[in-house]
Parts: C-alpha cells; sequence; structure tokens
C-alpha cells in the first residue's frame, strides 16, 4: 500500500519535511529564550510580576508578533502537509482502491453503515486533515486512510517509526515491564484508524486473537489492505469505542492510541465503562494519550505551548481531557484503585529534539485493571 | 480550474487569525507556497542537470535556443494554471462559503 508520489509530489513533501524540521529546530527552539527575554519584562513592566498561569501566558503570546509567526507558520505547515499528499492520493486513488481489493487472505473486514459518525468527528477536522478520517468521495474510498499513512512520518519527522509502530510498541514494553505475567488470548485497540497500532500487537502476542474497531470506514479499508500487505492477521470492524457489540468478559487486553483526546466529555466515560464491560475480570486497559494535568509539574509557558494544539491544530478536546477526573471515571467504571497509573511510557525513539520531541520520548499512558470479584 | 477535485483541500474547524489581519496571514501562506514550489522546481532541475550530465545528451545552448510546440506550450499553460490554483488556495479558503 505504498504511496507513489510523482517527482514534483515527492519534492512537495520533502519540502513539508524539510520546513517542519525547520519550524522545529530554528524557530520553536527561539521561544522559550524570547519569552523570557522579551516578552516577560513587558509584563512585569505593566504587572510587577510574571506571568502566573497559562491563561496570563496565553494573553501576551497571543499579542506578540513572533510567538504568531511560529504559530502560523507552524498552522501553515500542517496545511500544507495535507495538500501533498492529499495531491499523490487523489491521482492514485483508482489503483489504491484497485489494489486494496486484491490478496485478502488474512484477517477480516467488518463495515456496518449504521454505525455514525460522532458529533465530536464531524464538528471539525481533526489535526485539520480535509474531510476527516470519515469521509467518503469514491466507493470502496480509502483516501483518508491512505493519507494518514503518508502524513505520520511528516507530522513526527520520522519519529512515529517503522511502519508508524512506535505507540504499540511503547505501550507493549511498559506493559511487558508493569503487568510482568500479561499473556493476552484476546486483544481489542479502539479508534485503530489504519491498524499502525494494531498490527504490532497481533505481531508481539502471535498466540493471541487481535481486533481493531474504528467508526471511520475508509481508514478501516486501508488498515485491513495494509495488513495483508504486511502479512498481519488482524479482525477490523466498524463499531463505536462508546458501545461496542463484543460479548461482556471478551478480552484480556484493550488499548486505545491517542483515541480519548479526540472525542468528548460524554465520550470517555461511555468508553471507559465500555472498556469496563468487554474486559475479563483481571484484565487490563492501556490508554496512550496526552498529559494528564495532575501528573506533572510545568512551567505557565510550558503549559500554555502544550495547548498549541486545542487552538491551532482542531485538537478541540485534549485541553479538555488533561483536566478531567479520570481516576474518579476509571474508578466508577469498576477498575481497581490501587492499579490505576497515570504515568509516561518510555519510547525506543531515535529523533525526539524540539517541538513535541519530548512527547514522543515520554508517552503518557493511562493504566488500570479490571476488578477481579464484580 | 484546469482539474477537478475529489477530495477536499480544505479542513473544517476554527481559522485562527495570526498576524494583524488575515490578509497577512494569507500572505504568509502563499509566499511558503511560493518557496515550496521553487524548491520543487529546483528538485527537478537538479534531477534533470544530473541525468543530461550523465548521459550527454545536451548543451546549455540547446537549452538556450529551445522553442516549444503548441502542444507542449499548452501543457505549460496548464501547468501554470495550477500553480496559481496552489499559490491562491488562501483566497479560495477565504472566499468559502460556509
Amino acid at each position: 500500500m505504498q504511496l507513489k508520489p510523482s517527482h514534483d509530489e515527492a519534492a512537495r513533501q520533502d519540502f513539508v519535511y524539510d520546513l517542519r524540521e525547520f519550524l522545529t529546530d530554528k524557530v520553536y527552539s527561539r521561544i522559550t529564550p524570547y519569552y523570557r527575554t522579551r516578552v516577560v519584562p513587558g509584563f512585569e513592566k505593566v504587572h510587577g510580576r510574571k506571568p502566573a498561569d497559562k491563561k496570563e501566558v496565553r494573553d501576551v503570546m497571543l499579542a506578540d508578533q513572533g510567538y504568531q509567526s511560529w504559530s502560523l507558520l507552524q498552522r501553515l505547515s500542517q496545511q500544507m502537509m495535507f495538500t501533498s499528499v492529499i495531491d499523490t492520493v487523489e491521482r492514485t486513488l483508482p489503483d489504491l482502491v484497485e489494489q486494496s481489493k486484491k490478496n485478502l487472505t488474512l484477517g477480516s473486514l467488518r463495515l456496518d453503515e449504521t454505525v455514525e459518525i460522532p458529533k465530536y468527528l464531524t464538528a471539525y477536522d481533526i489535526h485539520q486533515q480535509p474531510g476527516g478520517y470519515h469521509s467518503e468521495h469514491t466507493e470502496d474510498d480509502l483516501a483518508a486512510g491512505a493519507i494518514y499513512d503518508a502524513t505520520l512520518p511528516i507530522y513526527s519527522r520520522g519519529a512515529m517509526g517503522h511502519e508508524n509502530d512506535l505507540l504499540a510498541q511503547t505501550i507493549v514494553k511498559y506493559v511487558n515491564e508493569y503487568i510482568a505475567d500479561l499473556r493476552p488470548k484476546k486483544i481489542l485497540d479502539l479508534g485503530c484508524a489504519i491498524g499502525n497500532s494494531t498490527l504490532p500487537l497481533a505481531r508481539i502476542f502471535p498466540e493471541a486473537e487481535v481486533f481493531g474497531i474504528d467508526v471511520a470506514a475508509p481508514c478501516l479499508r486501508y488498515a485491513h489492505a495494509r495488513a495483508n500487505a504486511l502479512g498481519v492477521n488482524v479482525s477490523f470492524s466498524q463499531q463505536n469505542a462508546e458501545k461496542t457489540r463484543f460479548l461482556d468478559h471478551s478480552f484480556d487486553l484493550i488499548v486505545s492510541c491517542l483515541l480519548l483526546h479526540e472525542t468528548s466529555h460524554s465520550a470517555v466515560p461511555n468508553i471507559i465503562r465500555e472498556c469496563s464491560r468487554i474486559l475479563r475480570p483481571g484484565g487490563w486497559m492501556v490508554h496512550l494519550d496526552v498529559y494528564q494535568f495532575n501528573q506533572e509539574t510545568l512551567t505557565p509557558l510550558e503549559d500554555f505551548l502544550r495547548d498549541w494544539e486545542v487552538f491551532n491544530n482542531n485538537e478541540n478536546f485534549s485541553g479538555a481531557l488533561r483536566e478531567m477526573d479520570l481516576q474518579g471515571i476509571f474508578e466508577r467504571a469498576g477498575f481497581a484503585e490501587d492499579t490505576i497509573r497515570f504515568t509516561t511510557a518510555q519510547a525506543d525513539v531515535e529523533h525526539t529534539e524540539g517541538y513535541e520531541g519530548d512527547y514522543y520520548f515520554h508517552l503518557p499512558v493511562y493504566v488500570a485493571q479490571k476488578e477481579l470479584v464484580q | 480550474m484546469t482539474t477537478k477535485n475529489v477530495l477536499p483541500r480544505i479542513a473544517k474547524g476554527k481559522k485562527p487569525i495570526y498576524l494583524d489581519e488575515r490578509a497577512s496571514d494569507n500572505l504568509m501562506a502563499m509566499v511558503l507556497t511560493l518557496t515550496q514550489e521553487l524548491s520543487v522546481l529546483r528538485d527537478r532541475l537538479d534531477t534533470l542537470e544530473q541525468l543530461i550530465e550523465k548521459n550527454g545528451l545536451f548543451t546549455q545552448e540547446d537549452i538556450e535556443n529551445f522553442q516549444p510546440q503548441q502542444d507542449s506550450q499548452n501543457i505549460r499553460s496548464e501547468k501554470r494554471s495550477s500553480l496559481l490554483d496552489r499559490v491562491l488556495l488562501p483566497i479560495q479558503k477565504e472566499l468559502e462559503s460556509d
């Protein structure tokens, strides 16, 4: 399922990759010193003290042209990333669709037209991917999945690793260290999109049955074809993680990668309750997501910068998720209090400097075990 | 428009203003896209020059004296039009009706 960009399309994509590298290394890296020496003194003159929280930092930074120039360029680089990849996907779409129907011998794909796309995915296009993950423009469309797959390495500047599998590799590494004797027979990946975090689970636990669900059909079609191209056996189905069709106590391990922060206030408790229902007693869930507000001590500037994606990249809910009482939600859903952890898992990643670099190195995970006695 | 787009190029969502006004933001977007296209062109020229040198096909003088045929002029015109589509996308976004 490799995209085949033309000479100029590849050159355009290379440019965006280098532009993002440039913005990270030569522009974003200046923000902290710039803030200390150029922004804070102005605030101190008026208030007699430094900005105390992210709201105060936000007020001064939004009025500052230096910050806004970086912010605008960062946002534009995201838009150019999508445009440069969409050109290739659009031009080669008939071939991609054709190719995706051939040699499907592994796993399964079950689409369900009755699954409604939740408002949190239709109200705005997350990460500014035009059309989001779910829109369909041709028969058996998989464009959204192909776009997602090809933009991940540009977005993360290669940090997502071979086959974009960094997140799942990190989860498994963490699980093996923290939950030593886990030998899952059935594993579920929630909000699996193109299965880039589902496939590693099937590879690492070859004896397990592995399932991936998502609401977005174009991503699932791509995921199924991609899994076959890579020789991995996964059952993909179109389902909403808030209310699945799986039977009670179906799974030993449920994971999600960067799903919760793309949902909503009401969806998060629904998803956690659903995890509790379909996990067997003693089963584990691991959600890899954004940093939890309570779990860290950030300077007001860091706190402000961490919300950049919320205001500038259509991650509208990620700021709110950081401040939710997940501990309470987990406990009320039936997860054992002493097993609940909000921590970070260390990733084996080479390229980690600059904007979001620290994020890829220390991936936040929310972990809990379902109570043994119900 | 010279081509009909199947896939959308514009994302749904908030459209914050960054510099003094949206027109400035759009100018920045256009400058950046022009830079991208310049970079694409340079990559392509580099490919060409390397291939020319490798194969000994023609000289710099041949390039200076080249007169394109009508067909090739039409293709160039289409390409210029799609370049404008790309560079002026911010304005197309600005003029979106919903």
